[in-house]
Formats: C-alpha cells, sequence, structure tokens
C-alpha cells in the first residue's frame, strides 16, 4: 500500500467509526445563495472608485480618480516624472542621476488601455522594460535595480481597496513584486463592488475554474508590503514595493 | 533570558516568567492583536462569518478523502506534481530529494508551520544545503538561532533593542533602532538571496480543491517571491488545508486575516495553480505539493477532528492569558498557546508526551471566543486530561487524591469532621503567623509561593445555617 493509500484509508475508517464526536456525520456545503458578502458597498460606479481610493489610503497606497483616458495618460507619466525626481533627490550624491532611473518594468502597455502612452512615455525619456524570460541571468539581472513597475489589473475590488494582478504570458509577475514603487492602472471597466460580486460574475459566465487553472498565478494585492514584526512597528516595502499608486480611469463612458 | 526549549515544561515556564522583556513584548503585540481582531469582526457580521466558515470546514472534513482525491486530481492536472507523506521522515526526504536533484544549494522559505513541524530547515542544512527564512520575523529568529514563538508573529517575544543587537552582530549593521533602517537593510539581504535561490518552499494557507490551486497569505511579498523567482516551488500543506470552492476560499480569507491582524485583506494572497507554461515570463519550472499527515488522520480517529478546523490565525493565543504570560517558547512544541496545547498531544503518537500542556490553561474561554471556526478549546483540553488519566499517565499522586478527596464529598460526616479539623488547624497556624498562612507544605506550597492562603472560616456554613435556623425556631 502507498503512503497515499495508507493515509486515505485511516481517514475514510477514522470518518466510518459510529461514535466519532466529529465531524458531523451529515454536513451539507456552504451554497452560492447563502454565502455572506463580508464587507458591502453600495453606489454607482463613482462611488464605489471613492470607495476604493479611501480602503487603498487606509492601507498605506494612494490612488487618483480621472475621468478620460486622456488625463490617465498624463497621469501615468507626470507620475513616474515625481518618481524620478524625489529617487534622484534622496539620493543626495554626485551621482545622483543614473540611466537606470529611467527604466520602468512593465507590462506590454496595449493591455493598460491607454492608447499612446509607450509614445508618450518613450519621448519623455523612459525605457520601457518588457522582459521575456526572467529565469534568463541577463534578463534577470536587467531588471535588478528597476525601481518601478506599471500593470493593469485582471479586477479591483472598491469594499477593501485590492486589485488582482495575474502572471501569464507576457504579464511579468515581477513588474507588481520587485520594484520599489508600482504604479497600477485600473478602468472602471475592471472595478467591482466587491471580490463576491467579482467571483459571481466569473461563476455565472461560467469562466471561474478555468479562469484560474489557466492563471498559473493570480495576486491578490492590497496595498503596500508591509510588516509589524519589529516590536510592533509598522515599516513598508519590506520585500514588494513601498509605494502603491493606483490610476482609475472611467473608460466606461467611451 | 532566552527560554530553553529542551528544559523541562516547568523550567522553560520559570524561564518565561523570569524575563520581564519577554512579558513586555508579548503583552504589547498580543494586546494589539485582540484589539484589531475585535474591531474588524466588529465592523462586519462577524459572528456569521464565523458560523459560515465553520460549516464550510465540517462539511471539508465529513468528506476530506474525497476532497483530497479531488485536489490532487486537479493540481495533477494543472502540470504540478503531489507527494504524500506520512510522517517527518518522509516530508524531509521528499523535499530534499527535490532540492538535490535540482542542484538546488539554495533555498528561500516563506513562514510555514508545516515546514516548522517537520524541521524542515535543519534536515536540508543536514544535506549540505543552504535555507534562509525571509519572512522577516523568521529571518530574525533564524539569525537568533530560535524557533517561532506565535503562529503568525514568530518575533513576538522579543523587543526592538533586542532584534537591534541581533542585526547588530549577525549582520554588521551599524548601531541603530530606527525600525525603516533595519527593515531597508533586510529588504537588500533578502533581495540577494530572492535572486540566487534555486527552490522556494512556503507552507499552503489553504488548498482550493476545485481548482487545483495553492494559496499564501503574507503582508510582505515574500511568499509571492518564494513561489515567483526560483526555477522550483515547493509548497509543503498539512491535509488539513482544504476549501472545495474558489468562494469559499475567499470566505476562509477574510476570517483568517480578520482574525488574525485585524485587516480585511492581508497584503498579498498568492495563488498558484501550476508551473510556469511556454511564453510566460516568470514562475517557476516545477510545483509540487507536499500533503502531509504527520498525525492528523490519528487525531482525527482519536476524537480530536474539531481541532482540525483551525486555520492558524492565532487569535487564540492572542486571547489567552497564559500566553499572554509565558510567550511560546514554554510550550515547548511546534504549535503553542490554547491551540498548541491541543494539537501538539493529538498529534503525537502518545498524548503522553506533551501531557502538561492539557494544564497549561485556565479554561476560561477567552479562546473559544476569539476563534474564527468557534473550536471548542477547552472542552477539548478537558478531554485531553481525561484520556491523559485513562491512558495512567497522570501522576499517581493525582490518582490518589482525586479518589480521596470522592470518598470525602461521598460521606457527609467525613466531609464536616474534616472541615472542622482544617478551621481549626489553620487559624491556630494564620495565628501563629500573623493572619494570614504564609507557607504550607508540600504539595500545598505550589500555593504559598505566589500568595498568602486565608484559614477557614471558624464556623463552617452548615453550622452557620443550623444555628440560625434554630434560633428563628425558638422565636
Amino acid at each position: 500500500m502507498t503512503v497515499r493509500d495508507t493515509i486515505l484509508s485511516r481517514l475514510r475508517e477514522a470518518l466510518q467509526q459510529p461514535h466519532l464526536p466529529f465531524p458531523p456525520a451529515h454536513s451539507e456545503p456552504l451554497t452560492h445563495t447563502e454565502r455572506m458578502t463580508v464587507t458591502h458597498v453600495d453606489g454607482d460606479i463613482w462611488a464605489q472608485a471613492h470607495r476604493f481610493a479611501q480602503e487603498l489610503h487606509a492601507v498605506k497606497g494612494s490612488c487618483e480618480l480621472l475621468e478620460t483616458v486622456t488625463e490617465a495618460r498624463l497621469s501615468v507619466v507626470s507620475r513616474l516624472q515625481l518618481w524620478l525626481e524625489e529617487e534622484q533627490a534622496a539620493r543626495k550624491t554626485a551621482d545622483a542621476e543614473r540611466p537606470e532611473d529611467w527604466d520602468v518594468l512593465c507590462w506590454p502597455l496595449d493591455q493598460l488601455q491607454i492608447e499612446g502612452l509607450p509614445l508618450i512615455l518613450e519621448e519623455v525619456g523612459f525605457k520601457l522594460i518588457q522582459p521575456t524570460d526572467l529565469h534568463d541571468p541577463e534578463q534577470r539581472e536587467r531588471i535588478r535595480y528597476v525601481r518601478a513597475g506599471i500593470t493593469t489589473v485582471e479586477a479591483a475590488f472598491a469594499s477593501t481597496g485590492s486589485f488582482v494582478v495575474g502572471g501569464r504570458g507576457p504579464n511579468a509577475r515581477a513588474a507588481s513584486l520587485t520594484p520599489f514603487r508600482h504604479l497600477v492602472v485600473i478602468p472602471f471597466s475592471r472595478l467591482y463592488a466587491t471580490g463576491e460580486d467579482w467571483l459571481a460574475q466569473m461563476r455565472h459566465a461560467g469562466k471561474l475554474d478555468a479562469y484560474l487553472r489557466h492563471s498559473r498565478n493570480l495576486s491578490i494585492i492590497t496595498g503596500a508590503s508591509k510588516s509589524a514584526d519589529l516590536e510592533g512597528n509598522l515599516t513598508t516595502g519590506v520585500h514588494g514595493p513601498k509605494v502603491v499608486h493606483a490610476i482609475l480611469f472611467d473608460d466606461l463612458q467611451q | 533570558m532566552q527560554v530553553d526549549i529542551h528544559a523541562p515544561y516547568k523550567d522553560r515556564v520559570n524561564q518565561a516568567l523570569s524575563d520581564p522583556n519577554l512579558r513586555v513584548a508579548v503583552s504589547k503585540a498580543t494586546d494589539r492583536m485582540t484589539n484589531a481582531r475585535l474591531a474588524s469582526m466588529g465592523a462586519v457580521e462577524g459572528q456569521l462569518l464565523r458560523t459560515q466558515v465553520r460549516k464550510m470546514k465540517e462539511h471539508v472534513l465529513s468528506n476530506w478523502p474525497d476532497y483530497l482525491e479531488q485536489l490532487e486530481t486537479n493540481l495533477t492536472r494543472n502540470g504540478c506534481t503531489v507527494h504524500w507523506a506520512g510522517g517527518i521522515a518522509d516530508a524531509q526526504a521528499i523535499v530534499k530529494d527535490i532540492a538535490l536533484q535540482n542542484s538546488a544549494n539554495l533555498v528561500v522559505k516563506a513562514k510555514s508551520m508545516a515546514t516548522e513541524e517537520i524541521h524542515l530547515n535543519h534536515a536540508l542544512e543536514q544535506a549540505g544545503l543552504r535555507v534562509v527564512e525571509t519572512d522577516l520575523g523568521e529571518y530574525i529568529i533564524q539569525l537568533a538561532d530560535e524557533p517561532p514563538s506565535h503562529i503568525v508573529a514568530p518575533v513576538i517575544h522579543k523587543r526592538l533593542e533586542e532584534i537591534a543587537e541581533v542585526f547588530q552582530e549577525k549582520l554588521d549593521m551599524p548601531p541603530t533602532r530606527e525600525p525603516t533602517k533595519m527593515t531597508s537593510l533586510a529588504r537588500a539581504r533578502l533581495r540577494e538571496e530572492f535572486f540566487a535561490a534555486g527552490m522556494g518552499v512556503s507552507g499552503c494557507n489553504f488548498a482550493i480543491a476545485e481548482t487545483g490551486t495553492i494559496c499564501i497569505v503574507t503582508n510582505e511579498g515574500n511568499g509571492r517571491m518564494v513561489s515567483s523567482m526560483p526555477r522550483v516551488y515547493v509548497a509543503v500543506m498539512g491535509i488539513e488545508k482544504l476549501v472545495p470552492t474558489v468562494e469559499d476560499a475567499f470566505l476562509q480569507l477574510q476570517a483568517l486575516c480578520r482574525s488574525a491582524t485585524g485587516q480585511q485583506l492581508t497584503v498579498y494572497c498568492s495563488m498558484t495553480s501550476g508551473p510556469r507554461q511556454q511564453g510566460d515570463v516568470d514562475g517557476p519550472e516545477q510545483v509540487h505539493v507536499v500533503l502531509l499527515d504527520n498525525g492528523r488522520s490519528r487525531m482525527l480517529a482519536r476524537g480530536y477532528g474539531e481541532a482540525l478546523l483551525c486555520i492558524r490565525c492565532g487569535a487564540c493565543l492572542n486571547a489567552c492569558p497564559v500566553y499572554q504570560e509565558i510567550g511560546g517558547h514554554a510550550y515547548g512544541g511546534t504549535y503553542n498557546g490554547p491551540i498548541g496545547a491541543v494539537i501538539s498531544p493529538a498529534l503525537a503518537p502518545e498524548i503522553a508526551q506533551f501531557k502538561e500542556l492539557p494544564h497549561a490553561t485556565s479554561l476560561c474561554g477567552a479562546c473559544r471566543e476569539a476563534c474564527p471556526v468557534k473550536i471548542d478549546l477547552p472542552r477539548l483540553l478537558l478531554d485531553l486530561r481525561s484520556d491523559l488519566v485513562q491512558e495512567g499517565a497522570s501522576p499517581k499522586t493525582e490518582a490518589w487524591g482525586i479518589k480521596s478527596y470522592a470518598s470525602l464529598m461521598n460521606s457527609r460526616r467525613m466531609y464536616e469532621n474534616l472541615g472542622k479539623m482544617a478551621s481549626i488547624g489553620s487559624n491556630l497556624y494564620a495565628g501563629m503567623s500573623g493572619g494570614n498562612i504564609k507557607f504550607m507544605p508540600p504539595p500545598l506550597n505550589g500555593w504559598t509561593a505566589y500568595r498568602d492562603f486565608a484559614p477557614f472560616a471558624p464556623k463552617s456554613f452548615r453550622e452557620w445555617w443550623r444555628q440560625r435556623s434554630k434560633m428563628r425556631g425558638q422565636k
């Protein structure tokens, strides 16, 4: 008998004991109709966007709510420029300006749903790094000191200020993980009131199971990387980004 | 002073109690986490959340082998390799072989109680591998060569100045007590390890049976690092860490975060459903899942299945007045606090291996009130005490004492006579020592070592009642 079979048969034997105090002999699963939504959010998409911003602020993130894609485009550029200036000012040394300061680790920018963004970023001088294989030592070394990453999201939840990033195809997991600062672009069409709403829609469309399997990796991110391990003192940027900034824009009017 | 976890139980407790730093650090942290939990659960329908998570987990355990098989099928279908481990040696050998086969000389680890349970670091180091803990708290205690003392806050027992000393000694950090500087140093050091590691190891907070997905929950991002950066990723999970559906996982995630740290959600919940495919930029090329029994099936058969509902949030530790005083190391096992006092003996081949732990409790019930899955920990602790007696593991003097007490309580005459003698004796003795008894002979000296003993009332209640009734009758 294999270890697997031994374990499974032990469990089956135990569950067949007539006077086993636990678990109850008949216990029903939670059904979709009875399962609770833990945190509720009311209101239209703008109310949800405001709630998202409020929740993200509470977990050491920051957020902008914008009405058009044009504003979003400008906002991405100015945010990256602001970060660049902050980085260089913080360094306070003779080599305050380094070429790699202009590097930005990003997903393919057509996914950000902001037309013309790559062009304008390159015109300003930013170098967009889109690795193809991060197990390749050269490419891995190339991203090691990149200070900013840009991604979009699979979904965002207003109730908790969370967003979901995938790790499939050209979308590097590293873009939302290894840089010191993460800029996340969220069109309103991907904003949901709650995580439960998103799951219900995916389930209803019959996509949930396949989506999770094919994603290989999904991460729900809620704020900046942090720890309270140093006697309760909250510190940010422990391993993941210290700065998380979300740009939400209304793409539903278009 | 560090608690010697290999010392006898009473010595460990005395060492813990005599360390003022430990008590300050633990009380401060547990109070903070308890307040955060109460606020977080109070902000939503917390009781309903507890009821629903319990119901879901009860259903899983009622159908445990079926859900395990479903998980195995789906993990395999997703391209993961599933391993079954009966005990510690099996699990150690599986992980060690994976590392050696892949020439992974450096292993980065995320915080995991299951890997603590199987003493994985020690086994890998004996095989010549270097293992680096990457959770900030775990990293600190690895540098200090100590085990974790709390399920979710492993370094809860250390004050900032003690941690600073460890960093100065082991990482050559210039003297500072600034948490930001200390964190930056750890980030820089550990970033090198993440980029160089050949294998990442984590536990598993829960696994989704319907999709074959391993979920790990962290605030720092090290869980994402260990499951994304190295070529090989290994998740070691206790076989009870199952949820049926994605929606159940999201429900449990929220109960876990609110109960553990009072957060709505932790910063990262990383869900891995398989290895990297062609065209993926990053992610591990191999994903291995080790399904660990190590006494869990025995625990179910022994009648302690309710403790298998535990989602490892640590809320019962924070609520426990005993844990707040002695911290985690005094418990002596991998798991501590009230849940550890149940799990450690119930998982062990012989309950008597941890015979003191079912007594390391005041049975006040605070743990039951805090538990997000409503585990009746006080009852389980009493059941363990009962089993210890049945197995003959309790001291003979205790059994003799209980028998004598039973016969005494069955005879009114004996009870009253003994009461009278105790009253006369204790009042005489107290009179000689100034009002209260300050010392009693063994085994009663356990009481007077910490507090005075008031003498018995000169007149028992029964005597007083009889006299009162007589006087009323006379009137």
